[in-house]
């Protein structure tokens, strides 16, 4: 399969990420997607680190992987000490900066 | 050649640096201990590098331009921090840390009871740190870095006791007019930068011939107001009476014997420039002449003894200025340094008499101090013989090298201006011999007039301002500490001696002419049209000044010998002089008044509505706008993102467009 | 090229791309989050037909393993009976549409970029000597990966150690009782 191909496939699945931040109100959702779209980077990497016959690719899929480790942990962290204080986790509701 | 110019530099900043910080914090002896350090060190090293050159020759191995660091660098322009070391600087260097030391050591006497003990030796040492580096710049932009120094270093020591009213106003008024000064002095250094293309007063002095005469002109004409204004030259006088609201010491140093001569530093300091517009040069003459008589008149009949030294500083100023406008700066600078001397111990010794009378400045008050202060007394005598220019102390022979070269001068072009300027001279070493008299008699002989209360006495005491006038008794009357006629005692052997340097021509030793031949390198410029005196013109001009001085005190003496009787004198001539010639009523009506309406009416109307209408116009139509995007900012963070979104398709899309 | 490979290719893409829009579609979010598991598993199995083999075990391993786990234990404890808030009215509801249009133009965009682009020459790239491939051959899958890890990334990698600890202390901070 060209390269092309796999990039199409990770074009669709990041735009489907961003689709859900977009769409979904639950912030944990919201997370998934974001954990969707790193992955489809992550796909776009991996195809690359094939087609160009380096480890490159794999290195940043690697590094990227621990990051979204990272994040996830802070993330969650953050979601469940808003809902401790707010007893709802609707991020429309957290709209302090309106103007 | 040892140059430890720059310590002599960053000592005093050290020691204010320290007490700035500190001070607050600090037993008075470690104060004391500072900033006597400081001013002692940069003394000893300015002493140490003056030795050196005197045993440096030749004599162009004297001048020393250090580069500390580059402060711009800019293309082919540069402008370095330099110290510029050479014979001028170093004489005044001698007497700033010199004298600077004498008042430091002055000052804790005199200052001992003052809460803001730590404050005033901060300030001290910060003026002298700015004094230094006025003095060793080796540009004009450092120059004019040091010269607005030492003015907010005046002010903050004239404002010292800042709960006086009358100290801040004059602090205030020093300052104004000060800045006149530092403008006319930053015109000139632009226009020196557009014709020289430097900074730097050798380049600049060495291209003198390059540029046209008008610009020449232009230039000293601006750099006289700077150096009217520092210097209390008519018509920018007016600060300086004033600024005798500070502390005695500090009128002392800063306003008698080392600030206010910044004036005459800098004339001499370019002299190449000045002898190249002869305009500019006669200006400088005419207005040191005016000045000296003008001031010299108002001084005649002052009561308050410390204005009576000021407008004595004002017309001794004016001499300066006089011999450098008959091309001798060497005169000019030797008279700023017997100056120095005598004019301080006179306002130490004055300082002296206020302390013993718990803070009394006006005459009528004093009297008979002659047995109770003697040696105050004794120094005091021989400052007032030698401001008189009695031989042979020191101004007799600075005063009337100064008068001499006028004559000189006179004769040699014919000009009659110039004789118009000598009999001004002559004129006013005989008013300068009378009022110093006024003041010695009234102030030792005689029998004391103050130590009892009146209703009268006590409306004055308001009128000044809250001034602590003791009432101190006779009997209670002391002399002062060792600590302050220690001081006392070395300015007068300075006074005694000092004008020994001068030239002895006059007697005959034609070849003894030790500051004007050290000096001499300085003046290069000028001694193609040096005149130096005949020896008929210096005797004739010698024996008047000294036939006028001598008439002078012994016109005090006939008037006062019992003592200072003030008594009230309708007259309108003596009103008008009393009153220094209405001129500061006159600058209020005619300058103060008129402005200050002008910016009420203006507040009013210009600020008010036009200015104001169209401010509001603005935040009406930003108010406007900001409400429309407002709108935007719905708060919900899904929303935002939608914004990143449409950039980035934006982005592909353009790509994609593109191909 | 191996017909095998071709259907392996398209079977994948289909099953990642379901999954993948199957997160962004259930109503509960346990089944988000399942179904998030299994394009991650997808995704993995992509890997491996690329030849990144340890990628390939470390994604299953954190990512479906450890990340997915912790996400389903939020799940659980903050919105055990689904995902409750999108039954109330979405106040910005033309955002759906808005989204949707922008979402299909951007990979319209991309697809098209995609085919009409310039081709990576892969024939000569991967006939290099010391290229990924080569390396593979010699020594193995993981002892390549090592290898380039700890040549050409040392110092990303020690700056990643430094960042996990930084979130560790974060959750820590965060998951405190105030």
């Amino acid at each position: 399969m060209p390269l092309s191909a796999y990039l199409i496939v990770s074009a669709i699945l990041f735009t489907t990420g961003v689709l859900g931040v977009l769409i979904r109100r639950s912030p944990l959702v919201i997370f998934m997607s974001i954990e969707l779209m790193l992955n489809a980077v992550n796909l776009s990497f991996v195809a690359f680190s094939h087609f160009l016959n380096s480890a490159d690719g794999q290195m940043f899929v690697f590094l990227v992987l621990t990051v979204a480790a990272a994040e996830v942990v802070v993330g969650l962290a953050i979601i469940v000490s808003i809902f401790r204080t707010r007893r709802n986790i609707d991020v429309d509701e957290m709209n302090v900066l309106r103007g | 050649m040892t140059n430890l110019s720059l310590w002599v530099l960053l000592l005093p900043l050290l020691g204010f640096i320290l007490l700035g910080i500190l001070g607050r914090s600090l037993a008075r002896p470690i104060i004391l201990g500072i900033a006597w350090g400081a001013c002692g060190l940069a003394f000893a090293c300015a002493a140490l590098s003056f030795l050196s050159m005197l045993a440096t020759t030749p004599d162009a191995a004297r001048t020393v331009d250090q580069q500390v660091y580059t402060w711009v660098a800019s293309g082919t322009f540069q402008l370095k921090f330099g110290l510029l070391y050479d014979q001028l600087s170093a004489t005044l260097l001698m007497i700033i840390t010199g004298v600077g030391l004498l008042i430091h050591i002055y000052s804790a006497s005199y200052m001992e009871d003052d809460a803001s003990f730590w404050r005033f030796f901060a300030y001290l040492n910060f003026f002298i740190f700015s004094m230094v580096l006025l003095v060793l710049a080796d540009n004009f932009l450092f120059l004019l870095v040091g010269w607005g120094l030492v003015g907010l270093a005046s002010f903050l020591l004239i404002g010292f006791w800042y709960q006086r009213k009358k100290a801040l106003a004059a602090a205030q008024k020093a300052l104004v007019i000060n800045i006149i000064g530092d403008f006319g002095l930053m015109i000139a250094i632009f226009l020196i930068f557009v014709n020289f293309g430097s900074l730097n007063y050798q380049d600049v002095l060495s291209k003198v011939g390059t540029a046209p005469t008008g610009a020449v002109t232009a230039i000293c004409l601006l750099l006289f107001v700077a150096c009217a204004a520092k210097s209390a030259q008519l018509p920018l006088y007016m600060w300086l009476p004033d600024a005798m609201e500070g502390p005695t010491p500090v009128s002392a140093l800063i306003h008698a014997a080392t600030m206010v001569t910044a004036g005459v530093y800098l004339v001499a300091r370019t002299n190449a420039l000045f002898e190249a517009a002869p305009i500019a040069l006669n200006t400088v003459a005419a207005i040191g002449g005016a000045t000296a008589l003008f001031a010299a008149t108002i001084a005649l009949f002052q009561l308050d003894i410390k204005r009576v030294l000021a407008y004595s500083t004002i017309s001794q100023l004016g001499y300066m200025f006089l011999g450098e406008g008959a091309h001798n700066y060497g005169a000019g600078i030797f008279h700023l340094t017997t100056h120095a001397y005598f004019k301080a111990l006179l306002f130490l010794g004055a300082g002296a008499v206020i302390h013993a009378l718990g803070g009394e400045q006006d005459m009528r008050k004093m009297g008979g101090l002659r047995g109770k202060m003697p040696i105050t007394f004794a120094t005091f005598l021989i400052a007032a013989l030698a401001i008189s220019g009695i031989f042979p102390f020191a101004g007799f022979w600075s005063k009337d090298e100064l008068l001499g070269s006028m004559l000189a001068l006179a004769v040699a072009t014919g000009n009659v201006w110039y004789y118009i300027l000598w009999g001004v001279g002559l004129l006013t070493a005989g008013l300068t011999a009378f009022y110093m008299f006024r003041l010695v008699f009234g102030i030792f002989f005689g029998t004391y007039r103050g130590g009892t209360a009146s209703a009268q006495q006590e409306d004055e005491e308001d009128e000044t301002g809250g001034h602590h006038a003791g009432n101190v008794r006779y009997n209670d009357v002391h002399e002062v500490s060792p600590l302050m006629w220690a001081p006392l005692a070395v300015l007068a052997v300075l006074s005694l001696i000092g004008g020994f340097v001068g030239s002895l021509a006059l007697f005959g030793a034609a070849k003894w002419h030790p500051l004007s031949g050290f000096l001499a390198p300085v003046f290069a410029s000028v001694h193609a049209s040096s005149v130096d005196p005949s020896l008929a013109i210096a005797w004739t001009s010698t024996g008047l000044s000294l036939g006028l001085g001598i008439l002078g005190i012994f016109a005090a003496y006939s008037l006062y010998r019992r003592g200072f009787a003030y008594q009230e004198n309708k007259s309108p001539l003596y009103q008008l002089v009393l009153n220094k010639y209405y001129v500061d009523e006159a600058l209020t009506t005619l300058l103060i008044n008129p402005v200050l309406a002008f910016a009420r009416v203006a507040s009013r109307f210009i600020e008010g509505d036009a200015l104001d209408g169209g401010a509001r116009g603005f935040a009406l139509l930003f108010r406007g706008t900001s409400d429309g995007l407002r709108r935007l900012q719905t708060g919900y963070v899904r929303n935002y993102a939608l914004a990143i979104l449409l950039g980035a398709v934006l982005i592909v899309v353009y790509f994609a467009v593109r191909g | 090229m191996d017909i095998a490979t071709i259907i392996a290719f398209y079977v994948l893409a289909v099953a990642t791309i379901a999954s993948g829009l199957g997160v962004i579609v259930f109503k509960s979010a346990v089944h988000s989050a399942l179904s998030l598991i299994l394009t991650l598993i997808f995704l993995a199995l992509f890997y491996l037909q690329l030849g990144a083999v340890f990628i390939a075990i470390v994604q299953i391993l954190i990512y479906a393993g450890a990340i997915m786990v912790l996400f389903l234990f939020v799940v659980t404890m903050l919105a055990p009976d689904g995902d409750d808030v999108d039954g109330v009215r979405d106040p910005i509801g033309w955002q759906r549409v808005v989204s949707g249009v922008l979402g299909l133009s951007l990979v319209g965009a991309l697809s098209y970029l995609l085919f009409t682009g310039t081709v990576v020459n892969t024939a000569t790239r991967a006939s290099s000597a010391n290229g990924l491939q080569a390396v593979v051959d010699k020594q193995g899958n993981i002892e390549a990966f090592g290898q380039a890890l700890f040549h050409g990334f040392a110092f990303p990698f020690e700056v990643t150690s430094l960042l996990i600890v930084v979130a560790i202390l974060g959750a820590m901070v965060f998951g405190r009782r105030a």
